[in-house]
């Protein structure tokens, strides 16, 4: 039962990351209209980045500060460099491009980082447990269910509460509309791609101590965000939530009891909803 | 006519240019563009977990090649039954949604099948594949010196040529067309767009299976690869650069795209930079393709000899 206990709060902590990444991604695909297939890519490539940011500095803190920031200037750069041109290009062209670029990026954390796994400690202040009454939990894996979470709050209230979040809530229903209001549409996509950039890359940073990175790590997300996705539905931040937590806690339980099942059980879980719901977990476009 | 002359010809001259081995590759390849571009090209379905069916059909039917002896007819009928049976299951969930929803599921799906065949090692080999998969010969003859598989594997090429021209230029060819054209419309007209959209999926499914089947036989091995996303990548890059505009771009696409690949893979460890890159080059550069820029370069070369 504690086993259990344990595991349903690992699955939350797992699912609160995979929550980021399907927010981040349903930004860009939603606002853009594009599939970005460098999700994966961004998110592994902001753990990778952690870990040499704190090498150099010796500061996790800094590192999570850094990391992100990073991968949010390389989502800048690839929108303006590439994406800004594809945009009446067609879904296979535009697909074709990204998933390009995240074999590039892989390739690229290889030869920079090295083909073999690398393990990350959390900081000194979060090493450890404690004592929750029924389990002994990992400090870090609280931290990152906290921070996780207070980023998904933060996205939520940027994009309910402020005018430009509006705006891209807007953008994601009705583009020409947007742009006859006279806003800068291309600023919208940019600023999209950033933040959708910057949340992959925070994800990727938060889960380096927890899972250790490999290059393999960014495709394994790209999948999951993507089921996040297809389940809460593109620009729903409540569906991103509840499909993240849904496959987070499923892959955690599961894990416990048939370890060699536990990544494939977040694509069955996925088409098991699509099954009873085609339309996802709260009826979306 | 002409183009059935020039790929009977390309037939016979690629051994002499490519080991024979990369020759059978490029036409198994084929297969699998063709039943690619049957989704992407004539129904307007971006499908980017194809490798689901290919390699479903490489481990079922190479299990059953390896462990039960069958022989090679039954060997096909597995790869094809498995390919559509997969491809049912899949399309299934897929249809019902449209756009960017549909690409990402079947990669999803995709990445389903492929993590059941990476732990599910006691069958599959796992990480390292499934070796020892032998190669029937045919009503007697045998096929395994490399030219003879070669050309079995050619006729097989040459018939699922045949049969996608048929399907393509049937009745539900052109509903498939008018799908992709108009979803909207074929619906309003009277069609069962997800039902169609479903039989396009099976059949693509199907042809898949084929060319996976074969594939197995070729090398004797289900490499892990073979289910993986990376290879559902693959053939819509080679379906792409040889143009999804026509029935035989996906043809031109896998001769460029296995050629290339097989030549730089050797050389360097680290090929799929490149690929990358490729990919990133043609799409900002080349887009429509390898048959649109040659219709382009004629139609400039023929103005200008007549202007």
């Amino acid at each position: 039962m504690n086993l259990l206990l344990g595991q349903i709060l690992n699955g939350i902590a797992t699912g609160m990351l995979y929550a980021l990444m399907g927010l981040g991604l349903s930004l860009i695909t939603g606002v853009l209209n594009i599939p970005n297939f460098a999700h994966g890519a961004l998110f592994a490539v902001g753990a990778y980045l952690l870990v040499s940011v704190v090498g150099v500095l010796g500061n996790f803190w800094l590192g999570l500060i850094v990391a992100p920031i990073g991968v949010a200037l390389l989502g800048l750069v690839i929108e303006w460099a590439g994406v800004r041109r594809l945009y009446a290009a067609g879904h296979d062209y535009q697909l074709l491009f990204t998933f390009g670029l995240a074999l590039i990026l892989n390739e690229l954390i290889i030869v920079i980082w090295g083909p073999v796994g690398i393990s990350h400690l959390p900081p000194a202040l979060l090493r450890g447990g404690v004592d929750l009454g029924f389990t002994f939990y990992p400090k870090y894996r609280l931290f990152v269910m906290g921070m996780a979470g207070a980023l998904v709050v933060l996205t939520w209230l940027f994009l309910e509460k402020t005018k430009y979040g509006a705006i891209m809530r807007a953008g994601i229903e009705n583009k020409e509309m947007v742009s006859l209001l006279g806003i800068d549409i291309q600023m919208l996509f940019t600023v999209a791609f950033a933040l959708g950039a910057y949340l992959a890359g925070i994800a990727g940073a938060l889960t380096a101590p927890i899972r250790g990175l490999s290059p393999g790590m960014g495709v394994d997300m790209l999948g999951i965000a993507f089921v996040v996705v297809a389940l809460g539905g593109l620009g729903n931040l409540l569906g991103a939530i509840a499909a993240g937590l849904l496959i987070g806690v499923a892959q955690a339980v599961v894990a416990a009891y048939w370890t060699e099942a536990s990544t494939a059980v977040i694509f069955a879980v996925m088409a098991a909803v699509l099954l009873v719901r085609p339309q996802g977990l709260f009826g979306i476009r | 006519m002409r183009t059935l002359l020039l790929i009977v010809i390309s037939i016979l001259l690629l051994p002499l240019v490519v080991r024979p081995a990369i020759a059978s590759e490029i036409w198994i390849f084929a297969i699998f563009g063709l039943a690619l571009n049957l989704l992407l090209g004539y129904t307007g379905m971006l499908s980017f977990g194809q490798s689901t069916f290919f390699g479903s059909a490489a481990y079922v039917a190479g299990w059953l090649l390896k462990h039960y002896g069958i022989n090679v007819f039954a060997a096909l009928g597995v790869g094809v039954g498995v390919g559509a049976l997969s491809a049912l299951l899949v399309g299934y969930l897929c249809v019902q949604r449209s756009g960017l929803y549909f690409i990402m599921l079947t990669f999803a799906l995709n990445q389903l099948f492929y993590f059941i065949a990476y732990q599910w090692t006691s069958v599959t080999g796992g990480e390292d594949g499934m070796p020892g998969i032998p190669r029937p010969s045919v009503l007697g003859l045998s096929i395994q010196e490399s030219y003879w598989y070669y050309a079995f594997i050619s006729l097989l090429f040459l018939l699922s040529l045949w049969a996608m021209k048929r399907i393509v230029e049937s009745p539900l060819g052109k509903i498939l067309q008018a799908i992709r054209e108009n979803e909207v419309r074929a619906e309003a007209v009277g069609y069962d767009v997800p039902r169609f959209k479903l039989l396009a999926f099976v059949i693509a499914g199907a042809f898949s299976g084929l060319a996976g089947v074969l594939y197995a036989m070729l090398f004797g091995i289900v490499p892990l690869e073979a289910i993986g996303f990376v290879v559902s990548g693959n053939v819509v890059f080679a379906t792409l650069i040889g143009g999804s505009g026509s029935l035989y771009g996906p043809i031109i696409g896998s001769f460029v795209f296995i050629w290339l690949s097989e030549s730089v893979s050797t050389m360097w460890a680290r090929w799929p930079l490149l690929l990358g890159v490729a990919f990133v080059i043609v799409v900002l550069f080349l887009r429509g393709g390898v048959v649109e820029a040659w219709t382009r370069f004629w139609t400039w070369r023929s103005s200008k000899q007549t202007g």
